[in-house]
């Protein structure tokens, strides 16, 4: 990932009003770590080297107790599975309507996302679109995975 | 198991007995559950001292993150015992999410091996004072961290995810969903208990109401309700020596995701594939189909889920639910459709999490829906939450 992939919707205001920060524990450290560099990073079982999101206490590919995932970096671009759009939201501190996406990665295609889509409600979606991930700074190395429509799709 | 439940058609429903639904309690939920228990174990022909089994799920179904506290916002098996002054051998809760029909099968179980002779079953749910699902979080820990950051939370927006790709995939209309939650509202509005007795719902009501999770809007979920429903259960033999018409038990079986996902994040898919293995083995314990179903009741707590359970059941093809219900498939008082929500299902009796579906398969094939009461009703299935987390129940009055 690059600094082109930052995100254009600047979402620290939501956080200040409260928006859910991510609280990374051992399981997931490594990859808020790689999100606060705007790369998008999934566990890969040390066993069967298999990709998941997120990370489990066995490895749901090879099934084994010690998978001692690594974190890697991969492409991020994929396709859009669903969506919704939200009007409304049980947590506080979003900024209402916003869209949420359900993707399947292009490489990684057992693995599902869902992120915010940073074009907005009005952007035209179609089942399949494809996408590219992009981050949103929440605090200071705190920053989320969402997507972008891929306008070179 | 590979093949037929060994024990189908050897346990019963005796009796029952059910509260008023209600949207905000007058008095703790643990009192209405020893008193709509007191009523069912009467309804049965027994006394307390018979009931030497308790069996229940107690989940408070919320993502509000409210405090649970026994006897008033929840009710185990353990605490309505004691109050009952009853001394079982037998004392058990489900954990799993479907609920009523997990637990269900413990209650069947413990009386086809002999571990208890009468078991009261039951299922008491809460609606905790302010905000159901709204949760104040800051920080998003454990499994919230993969999917409250991004504002994905709580299960209503989780079943829009799959119910719009379930549009996007088969070109399912608003209208078909307007057509399910009024079927649903219609069956409710004619329930005494209801919490929406007298009051039906039109097409147009549904479609004038904001999308607040588009493609969702609020009609599409079950109100959170407070309310109480108590079973008996027993075997066949002994439920043959009661006062009411027993009902049989034919066989259960339930579902588990197959794919590893943030919690929550349920798609069209993993619905389906579970779905399909929860009716292999259906099927195959019962020894039944889905021609031989009269009375599906279908579980609704969102109504998108009555599309997903109509084709993982094979009640109709994948992909034309929505071609079904908006041609008349699921009207009850249509003869020959599905009447998959008679029974008014959550969407119009209140978030009673599977009992109205389990409730309206013993009154119709008890003979006891009074007014309400369907002609040559024999067999029926109750399900409860979604086919890759929940269950389904088939009963019978026809043991034979």
């Amino acid at each position: 990932m690059t600094e082109a992939n930052r995100s254009p919707v600047p979402a620290s205001a939501e956080a200040a009003r409260g928006r859910p920060l991510p609280v990374p524990d051992k399981s997931s450290a490594a990859f808020w770590e790689a999100a606060g560099r705007h790369v998008l990073a999934l566990a890969k079982c040390s066993g069967c080297g298999k990709m998941t999101l997120p990370p489990d206490i066995t490895c749901p590919n090879c099934l084994c107790t010690d998978p001692r995932f690594s974190f890697e970096p991969v492409d991020g671009r994929g396709r859009i599975r669903s969506w919704v759009v939200m009007r409304k939201s049980f947590l506080q501190g979003f900024d209402l309507p916003f869209v949420l996406v359900d993707v399947q990665l292009d490489d990684h295609p057992h693995v599902r996302i869902v992120g915010r889509l940073l074009d907005g409600p009005a952007a035209p979606l179609k089942l399949g679109a494809t996408v590219k991930v992009a981050f949103e700074d929440l605090a200071p190395d705190v920053s989320v995975p969402a997507f972008q429509l891929d306008q070179a799709s | 198991m590979t093949g037929r439940f060994l024990a189908r058609n050897k346990v019963a429903i005796a009796g029952f007995a059910h509260s008023q639904i209600v949207r905000r309690p007058e008095r703790p939920l643990g009192a209405t559950a020893v008193e709509t228990a007191r009523h069912a174990i009467a309804d049965a022909g027994l006394t307390v001292d018979q009931i030497d089994g308790f069996v229940s799920a107690a989940l408070l179904p919320t993502t509000g993150g409210h405090d649970v506290q026994d006897g008033v916002s929840t009710v185990t098996s353990a605490w309505l015992a004691q109050r009952l002054g009853a001394d079982p051998a037998y004392v058990v809760g489900f954990q799993g999410v479907g609920q009523i029909t997990g637990s269900l099968s413990l209650a069947v179980n413990a009386i086809a091996s002999g571990a208890a002779d009468y078991v009261l079953f039951h299922r008491a749910l809460h609606n905790p004072p302010g905000k159901y699902n709204d949760n104040p979080m800051v920080e998003a820990r454990g499994a919230h961290q993969w999917i409250a950051p991004q504002g994905f939370f709580g299960a209503m927006p989780a079943v829009a995810m799959a119910y719009n790709e379930y549009c996007l995939r088969y070109g399912a209309t608003r209208e078909a969903m307007a057509t399910t939650v009024v079927e649903a509202r219609k069956n409710g509005s004619r329930i005494p208990w209801s919490a929406w007795r007298g009051r039906p719902l039109t097409v147009e009501d549904y479609l004038a109401q904001p999308q607040v999770f588009e493609p969702m809007c609020r009609l599409d979920a079950d109100m959170p309700v407070e309310g109480v429903a108590v079973f008996i259960l027993t075997s066949a033999e002994r439920a043959r020596d009661l006062p009411n018409k027993p009902v049989y038990v034919s066989g259960f079986a339930s579902g588990y995701p197959q794919e590893h996902r943030a919690t929550l994040h349920w798609t069209l898919d993993d619905m389906m594939a579970g779905g399909e293995a929860l009716s292999r083995r259906l099927w195959a314990a019962t020894g039944l189909g889905p021609s031989e179903i009269d009375l599906p009741q279908l579980y609704d707590g969102f109504s998108p889920f009555i599309y997903i359970w109509l084709e993982a059941l094979g009640f109709c093809q994948i992909g034309e639910a929505h071609d079904l219900i908006l041609s008349g498939g699921i009207d009850s008082d249509r003869p020959g459709s599905l009447p998959v929500l008679s029974g008014g299902g959550a969407i119009g009796n209140g978030r009673m999490h599977g009992v109205p579906q389990m409730l309206e398969n013993y009154l119709q094939l008890s003979g006891r829906a009074g007014d309400r009461q369907r002609p040559g009703v024999t067999t029926g299935l109750a399900c409860h939450s979604t086919p890759h987390y929940g269950g389904v129940v088939v009963y019978t009055n026809d043991p034979a």
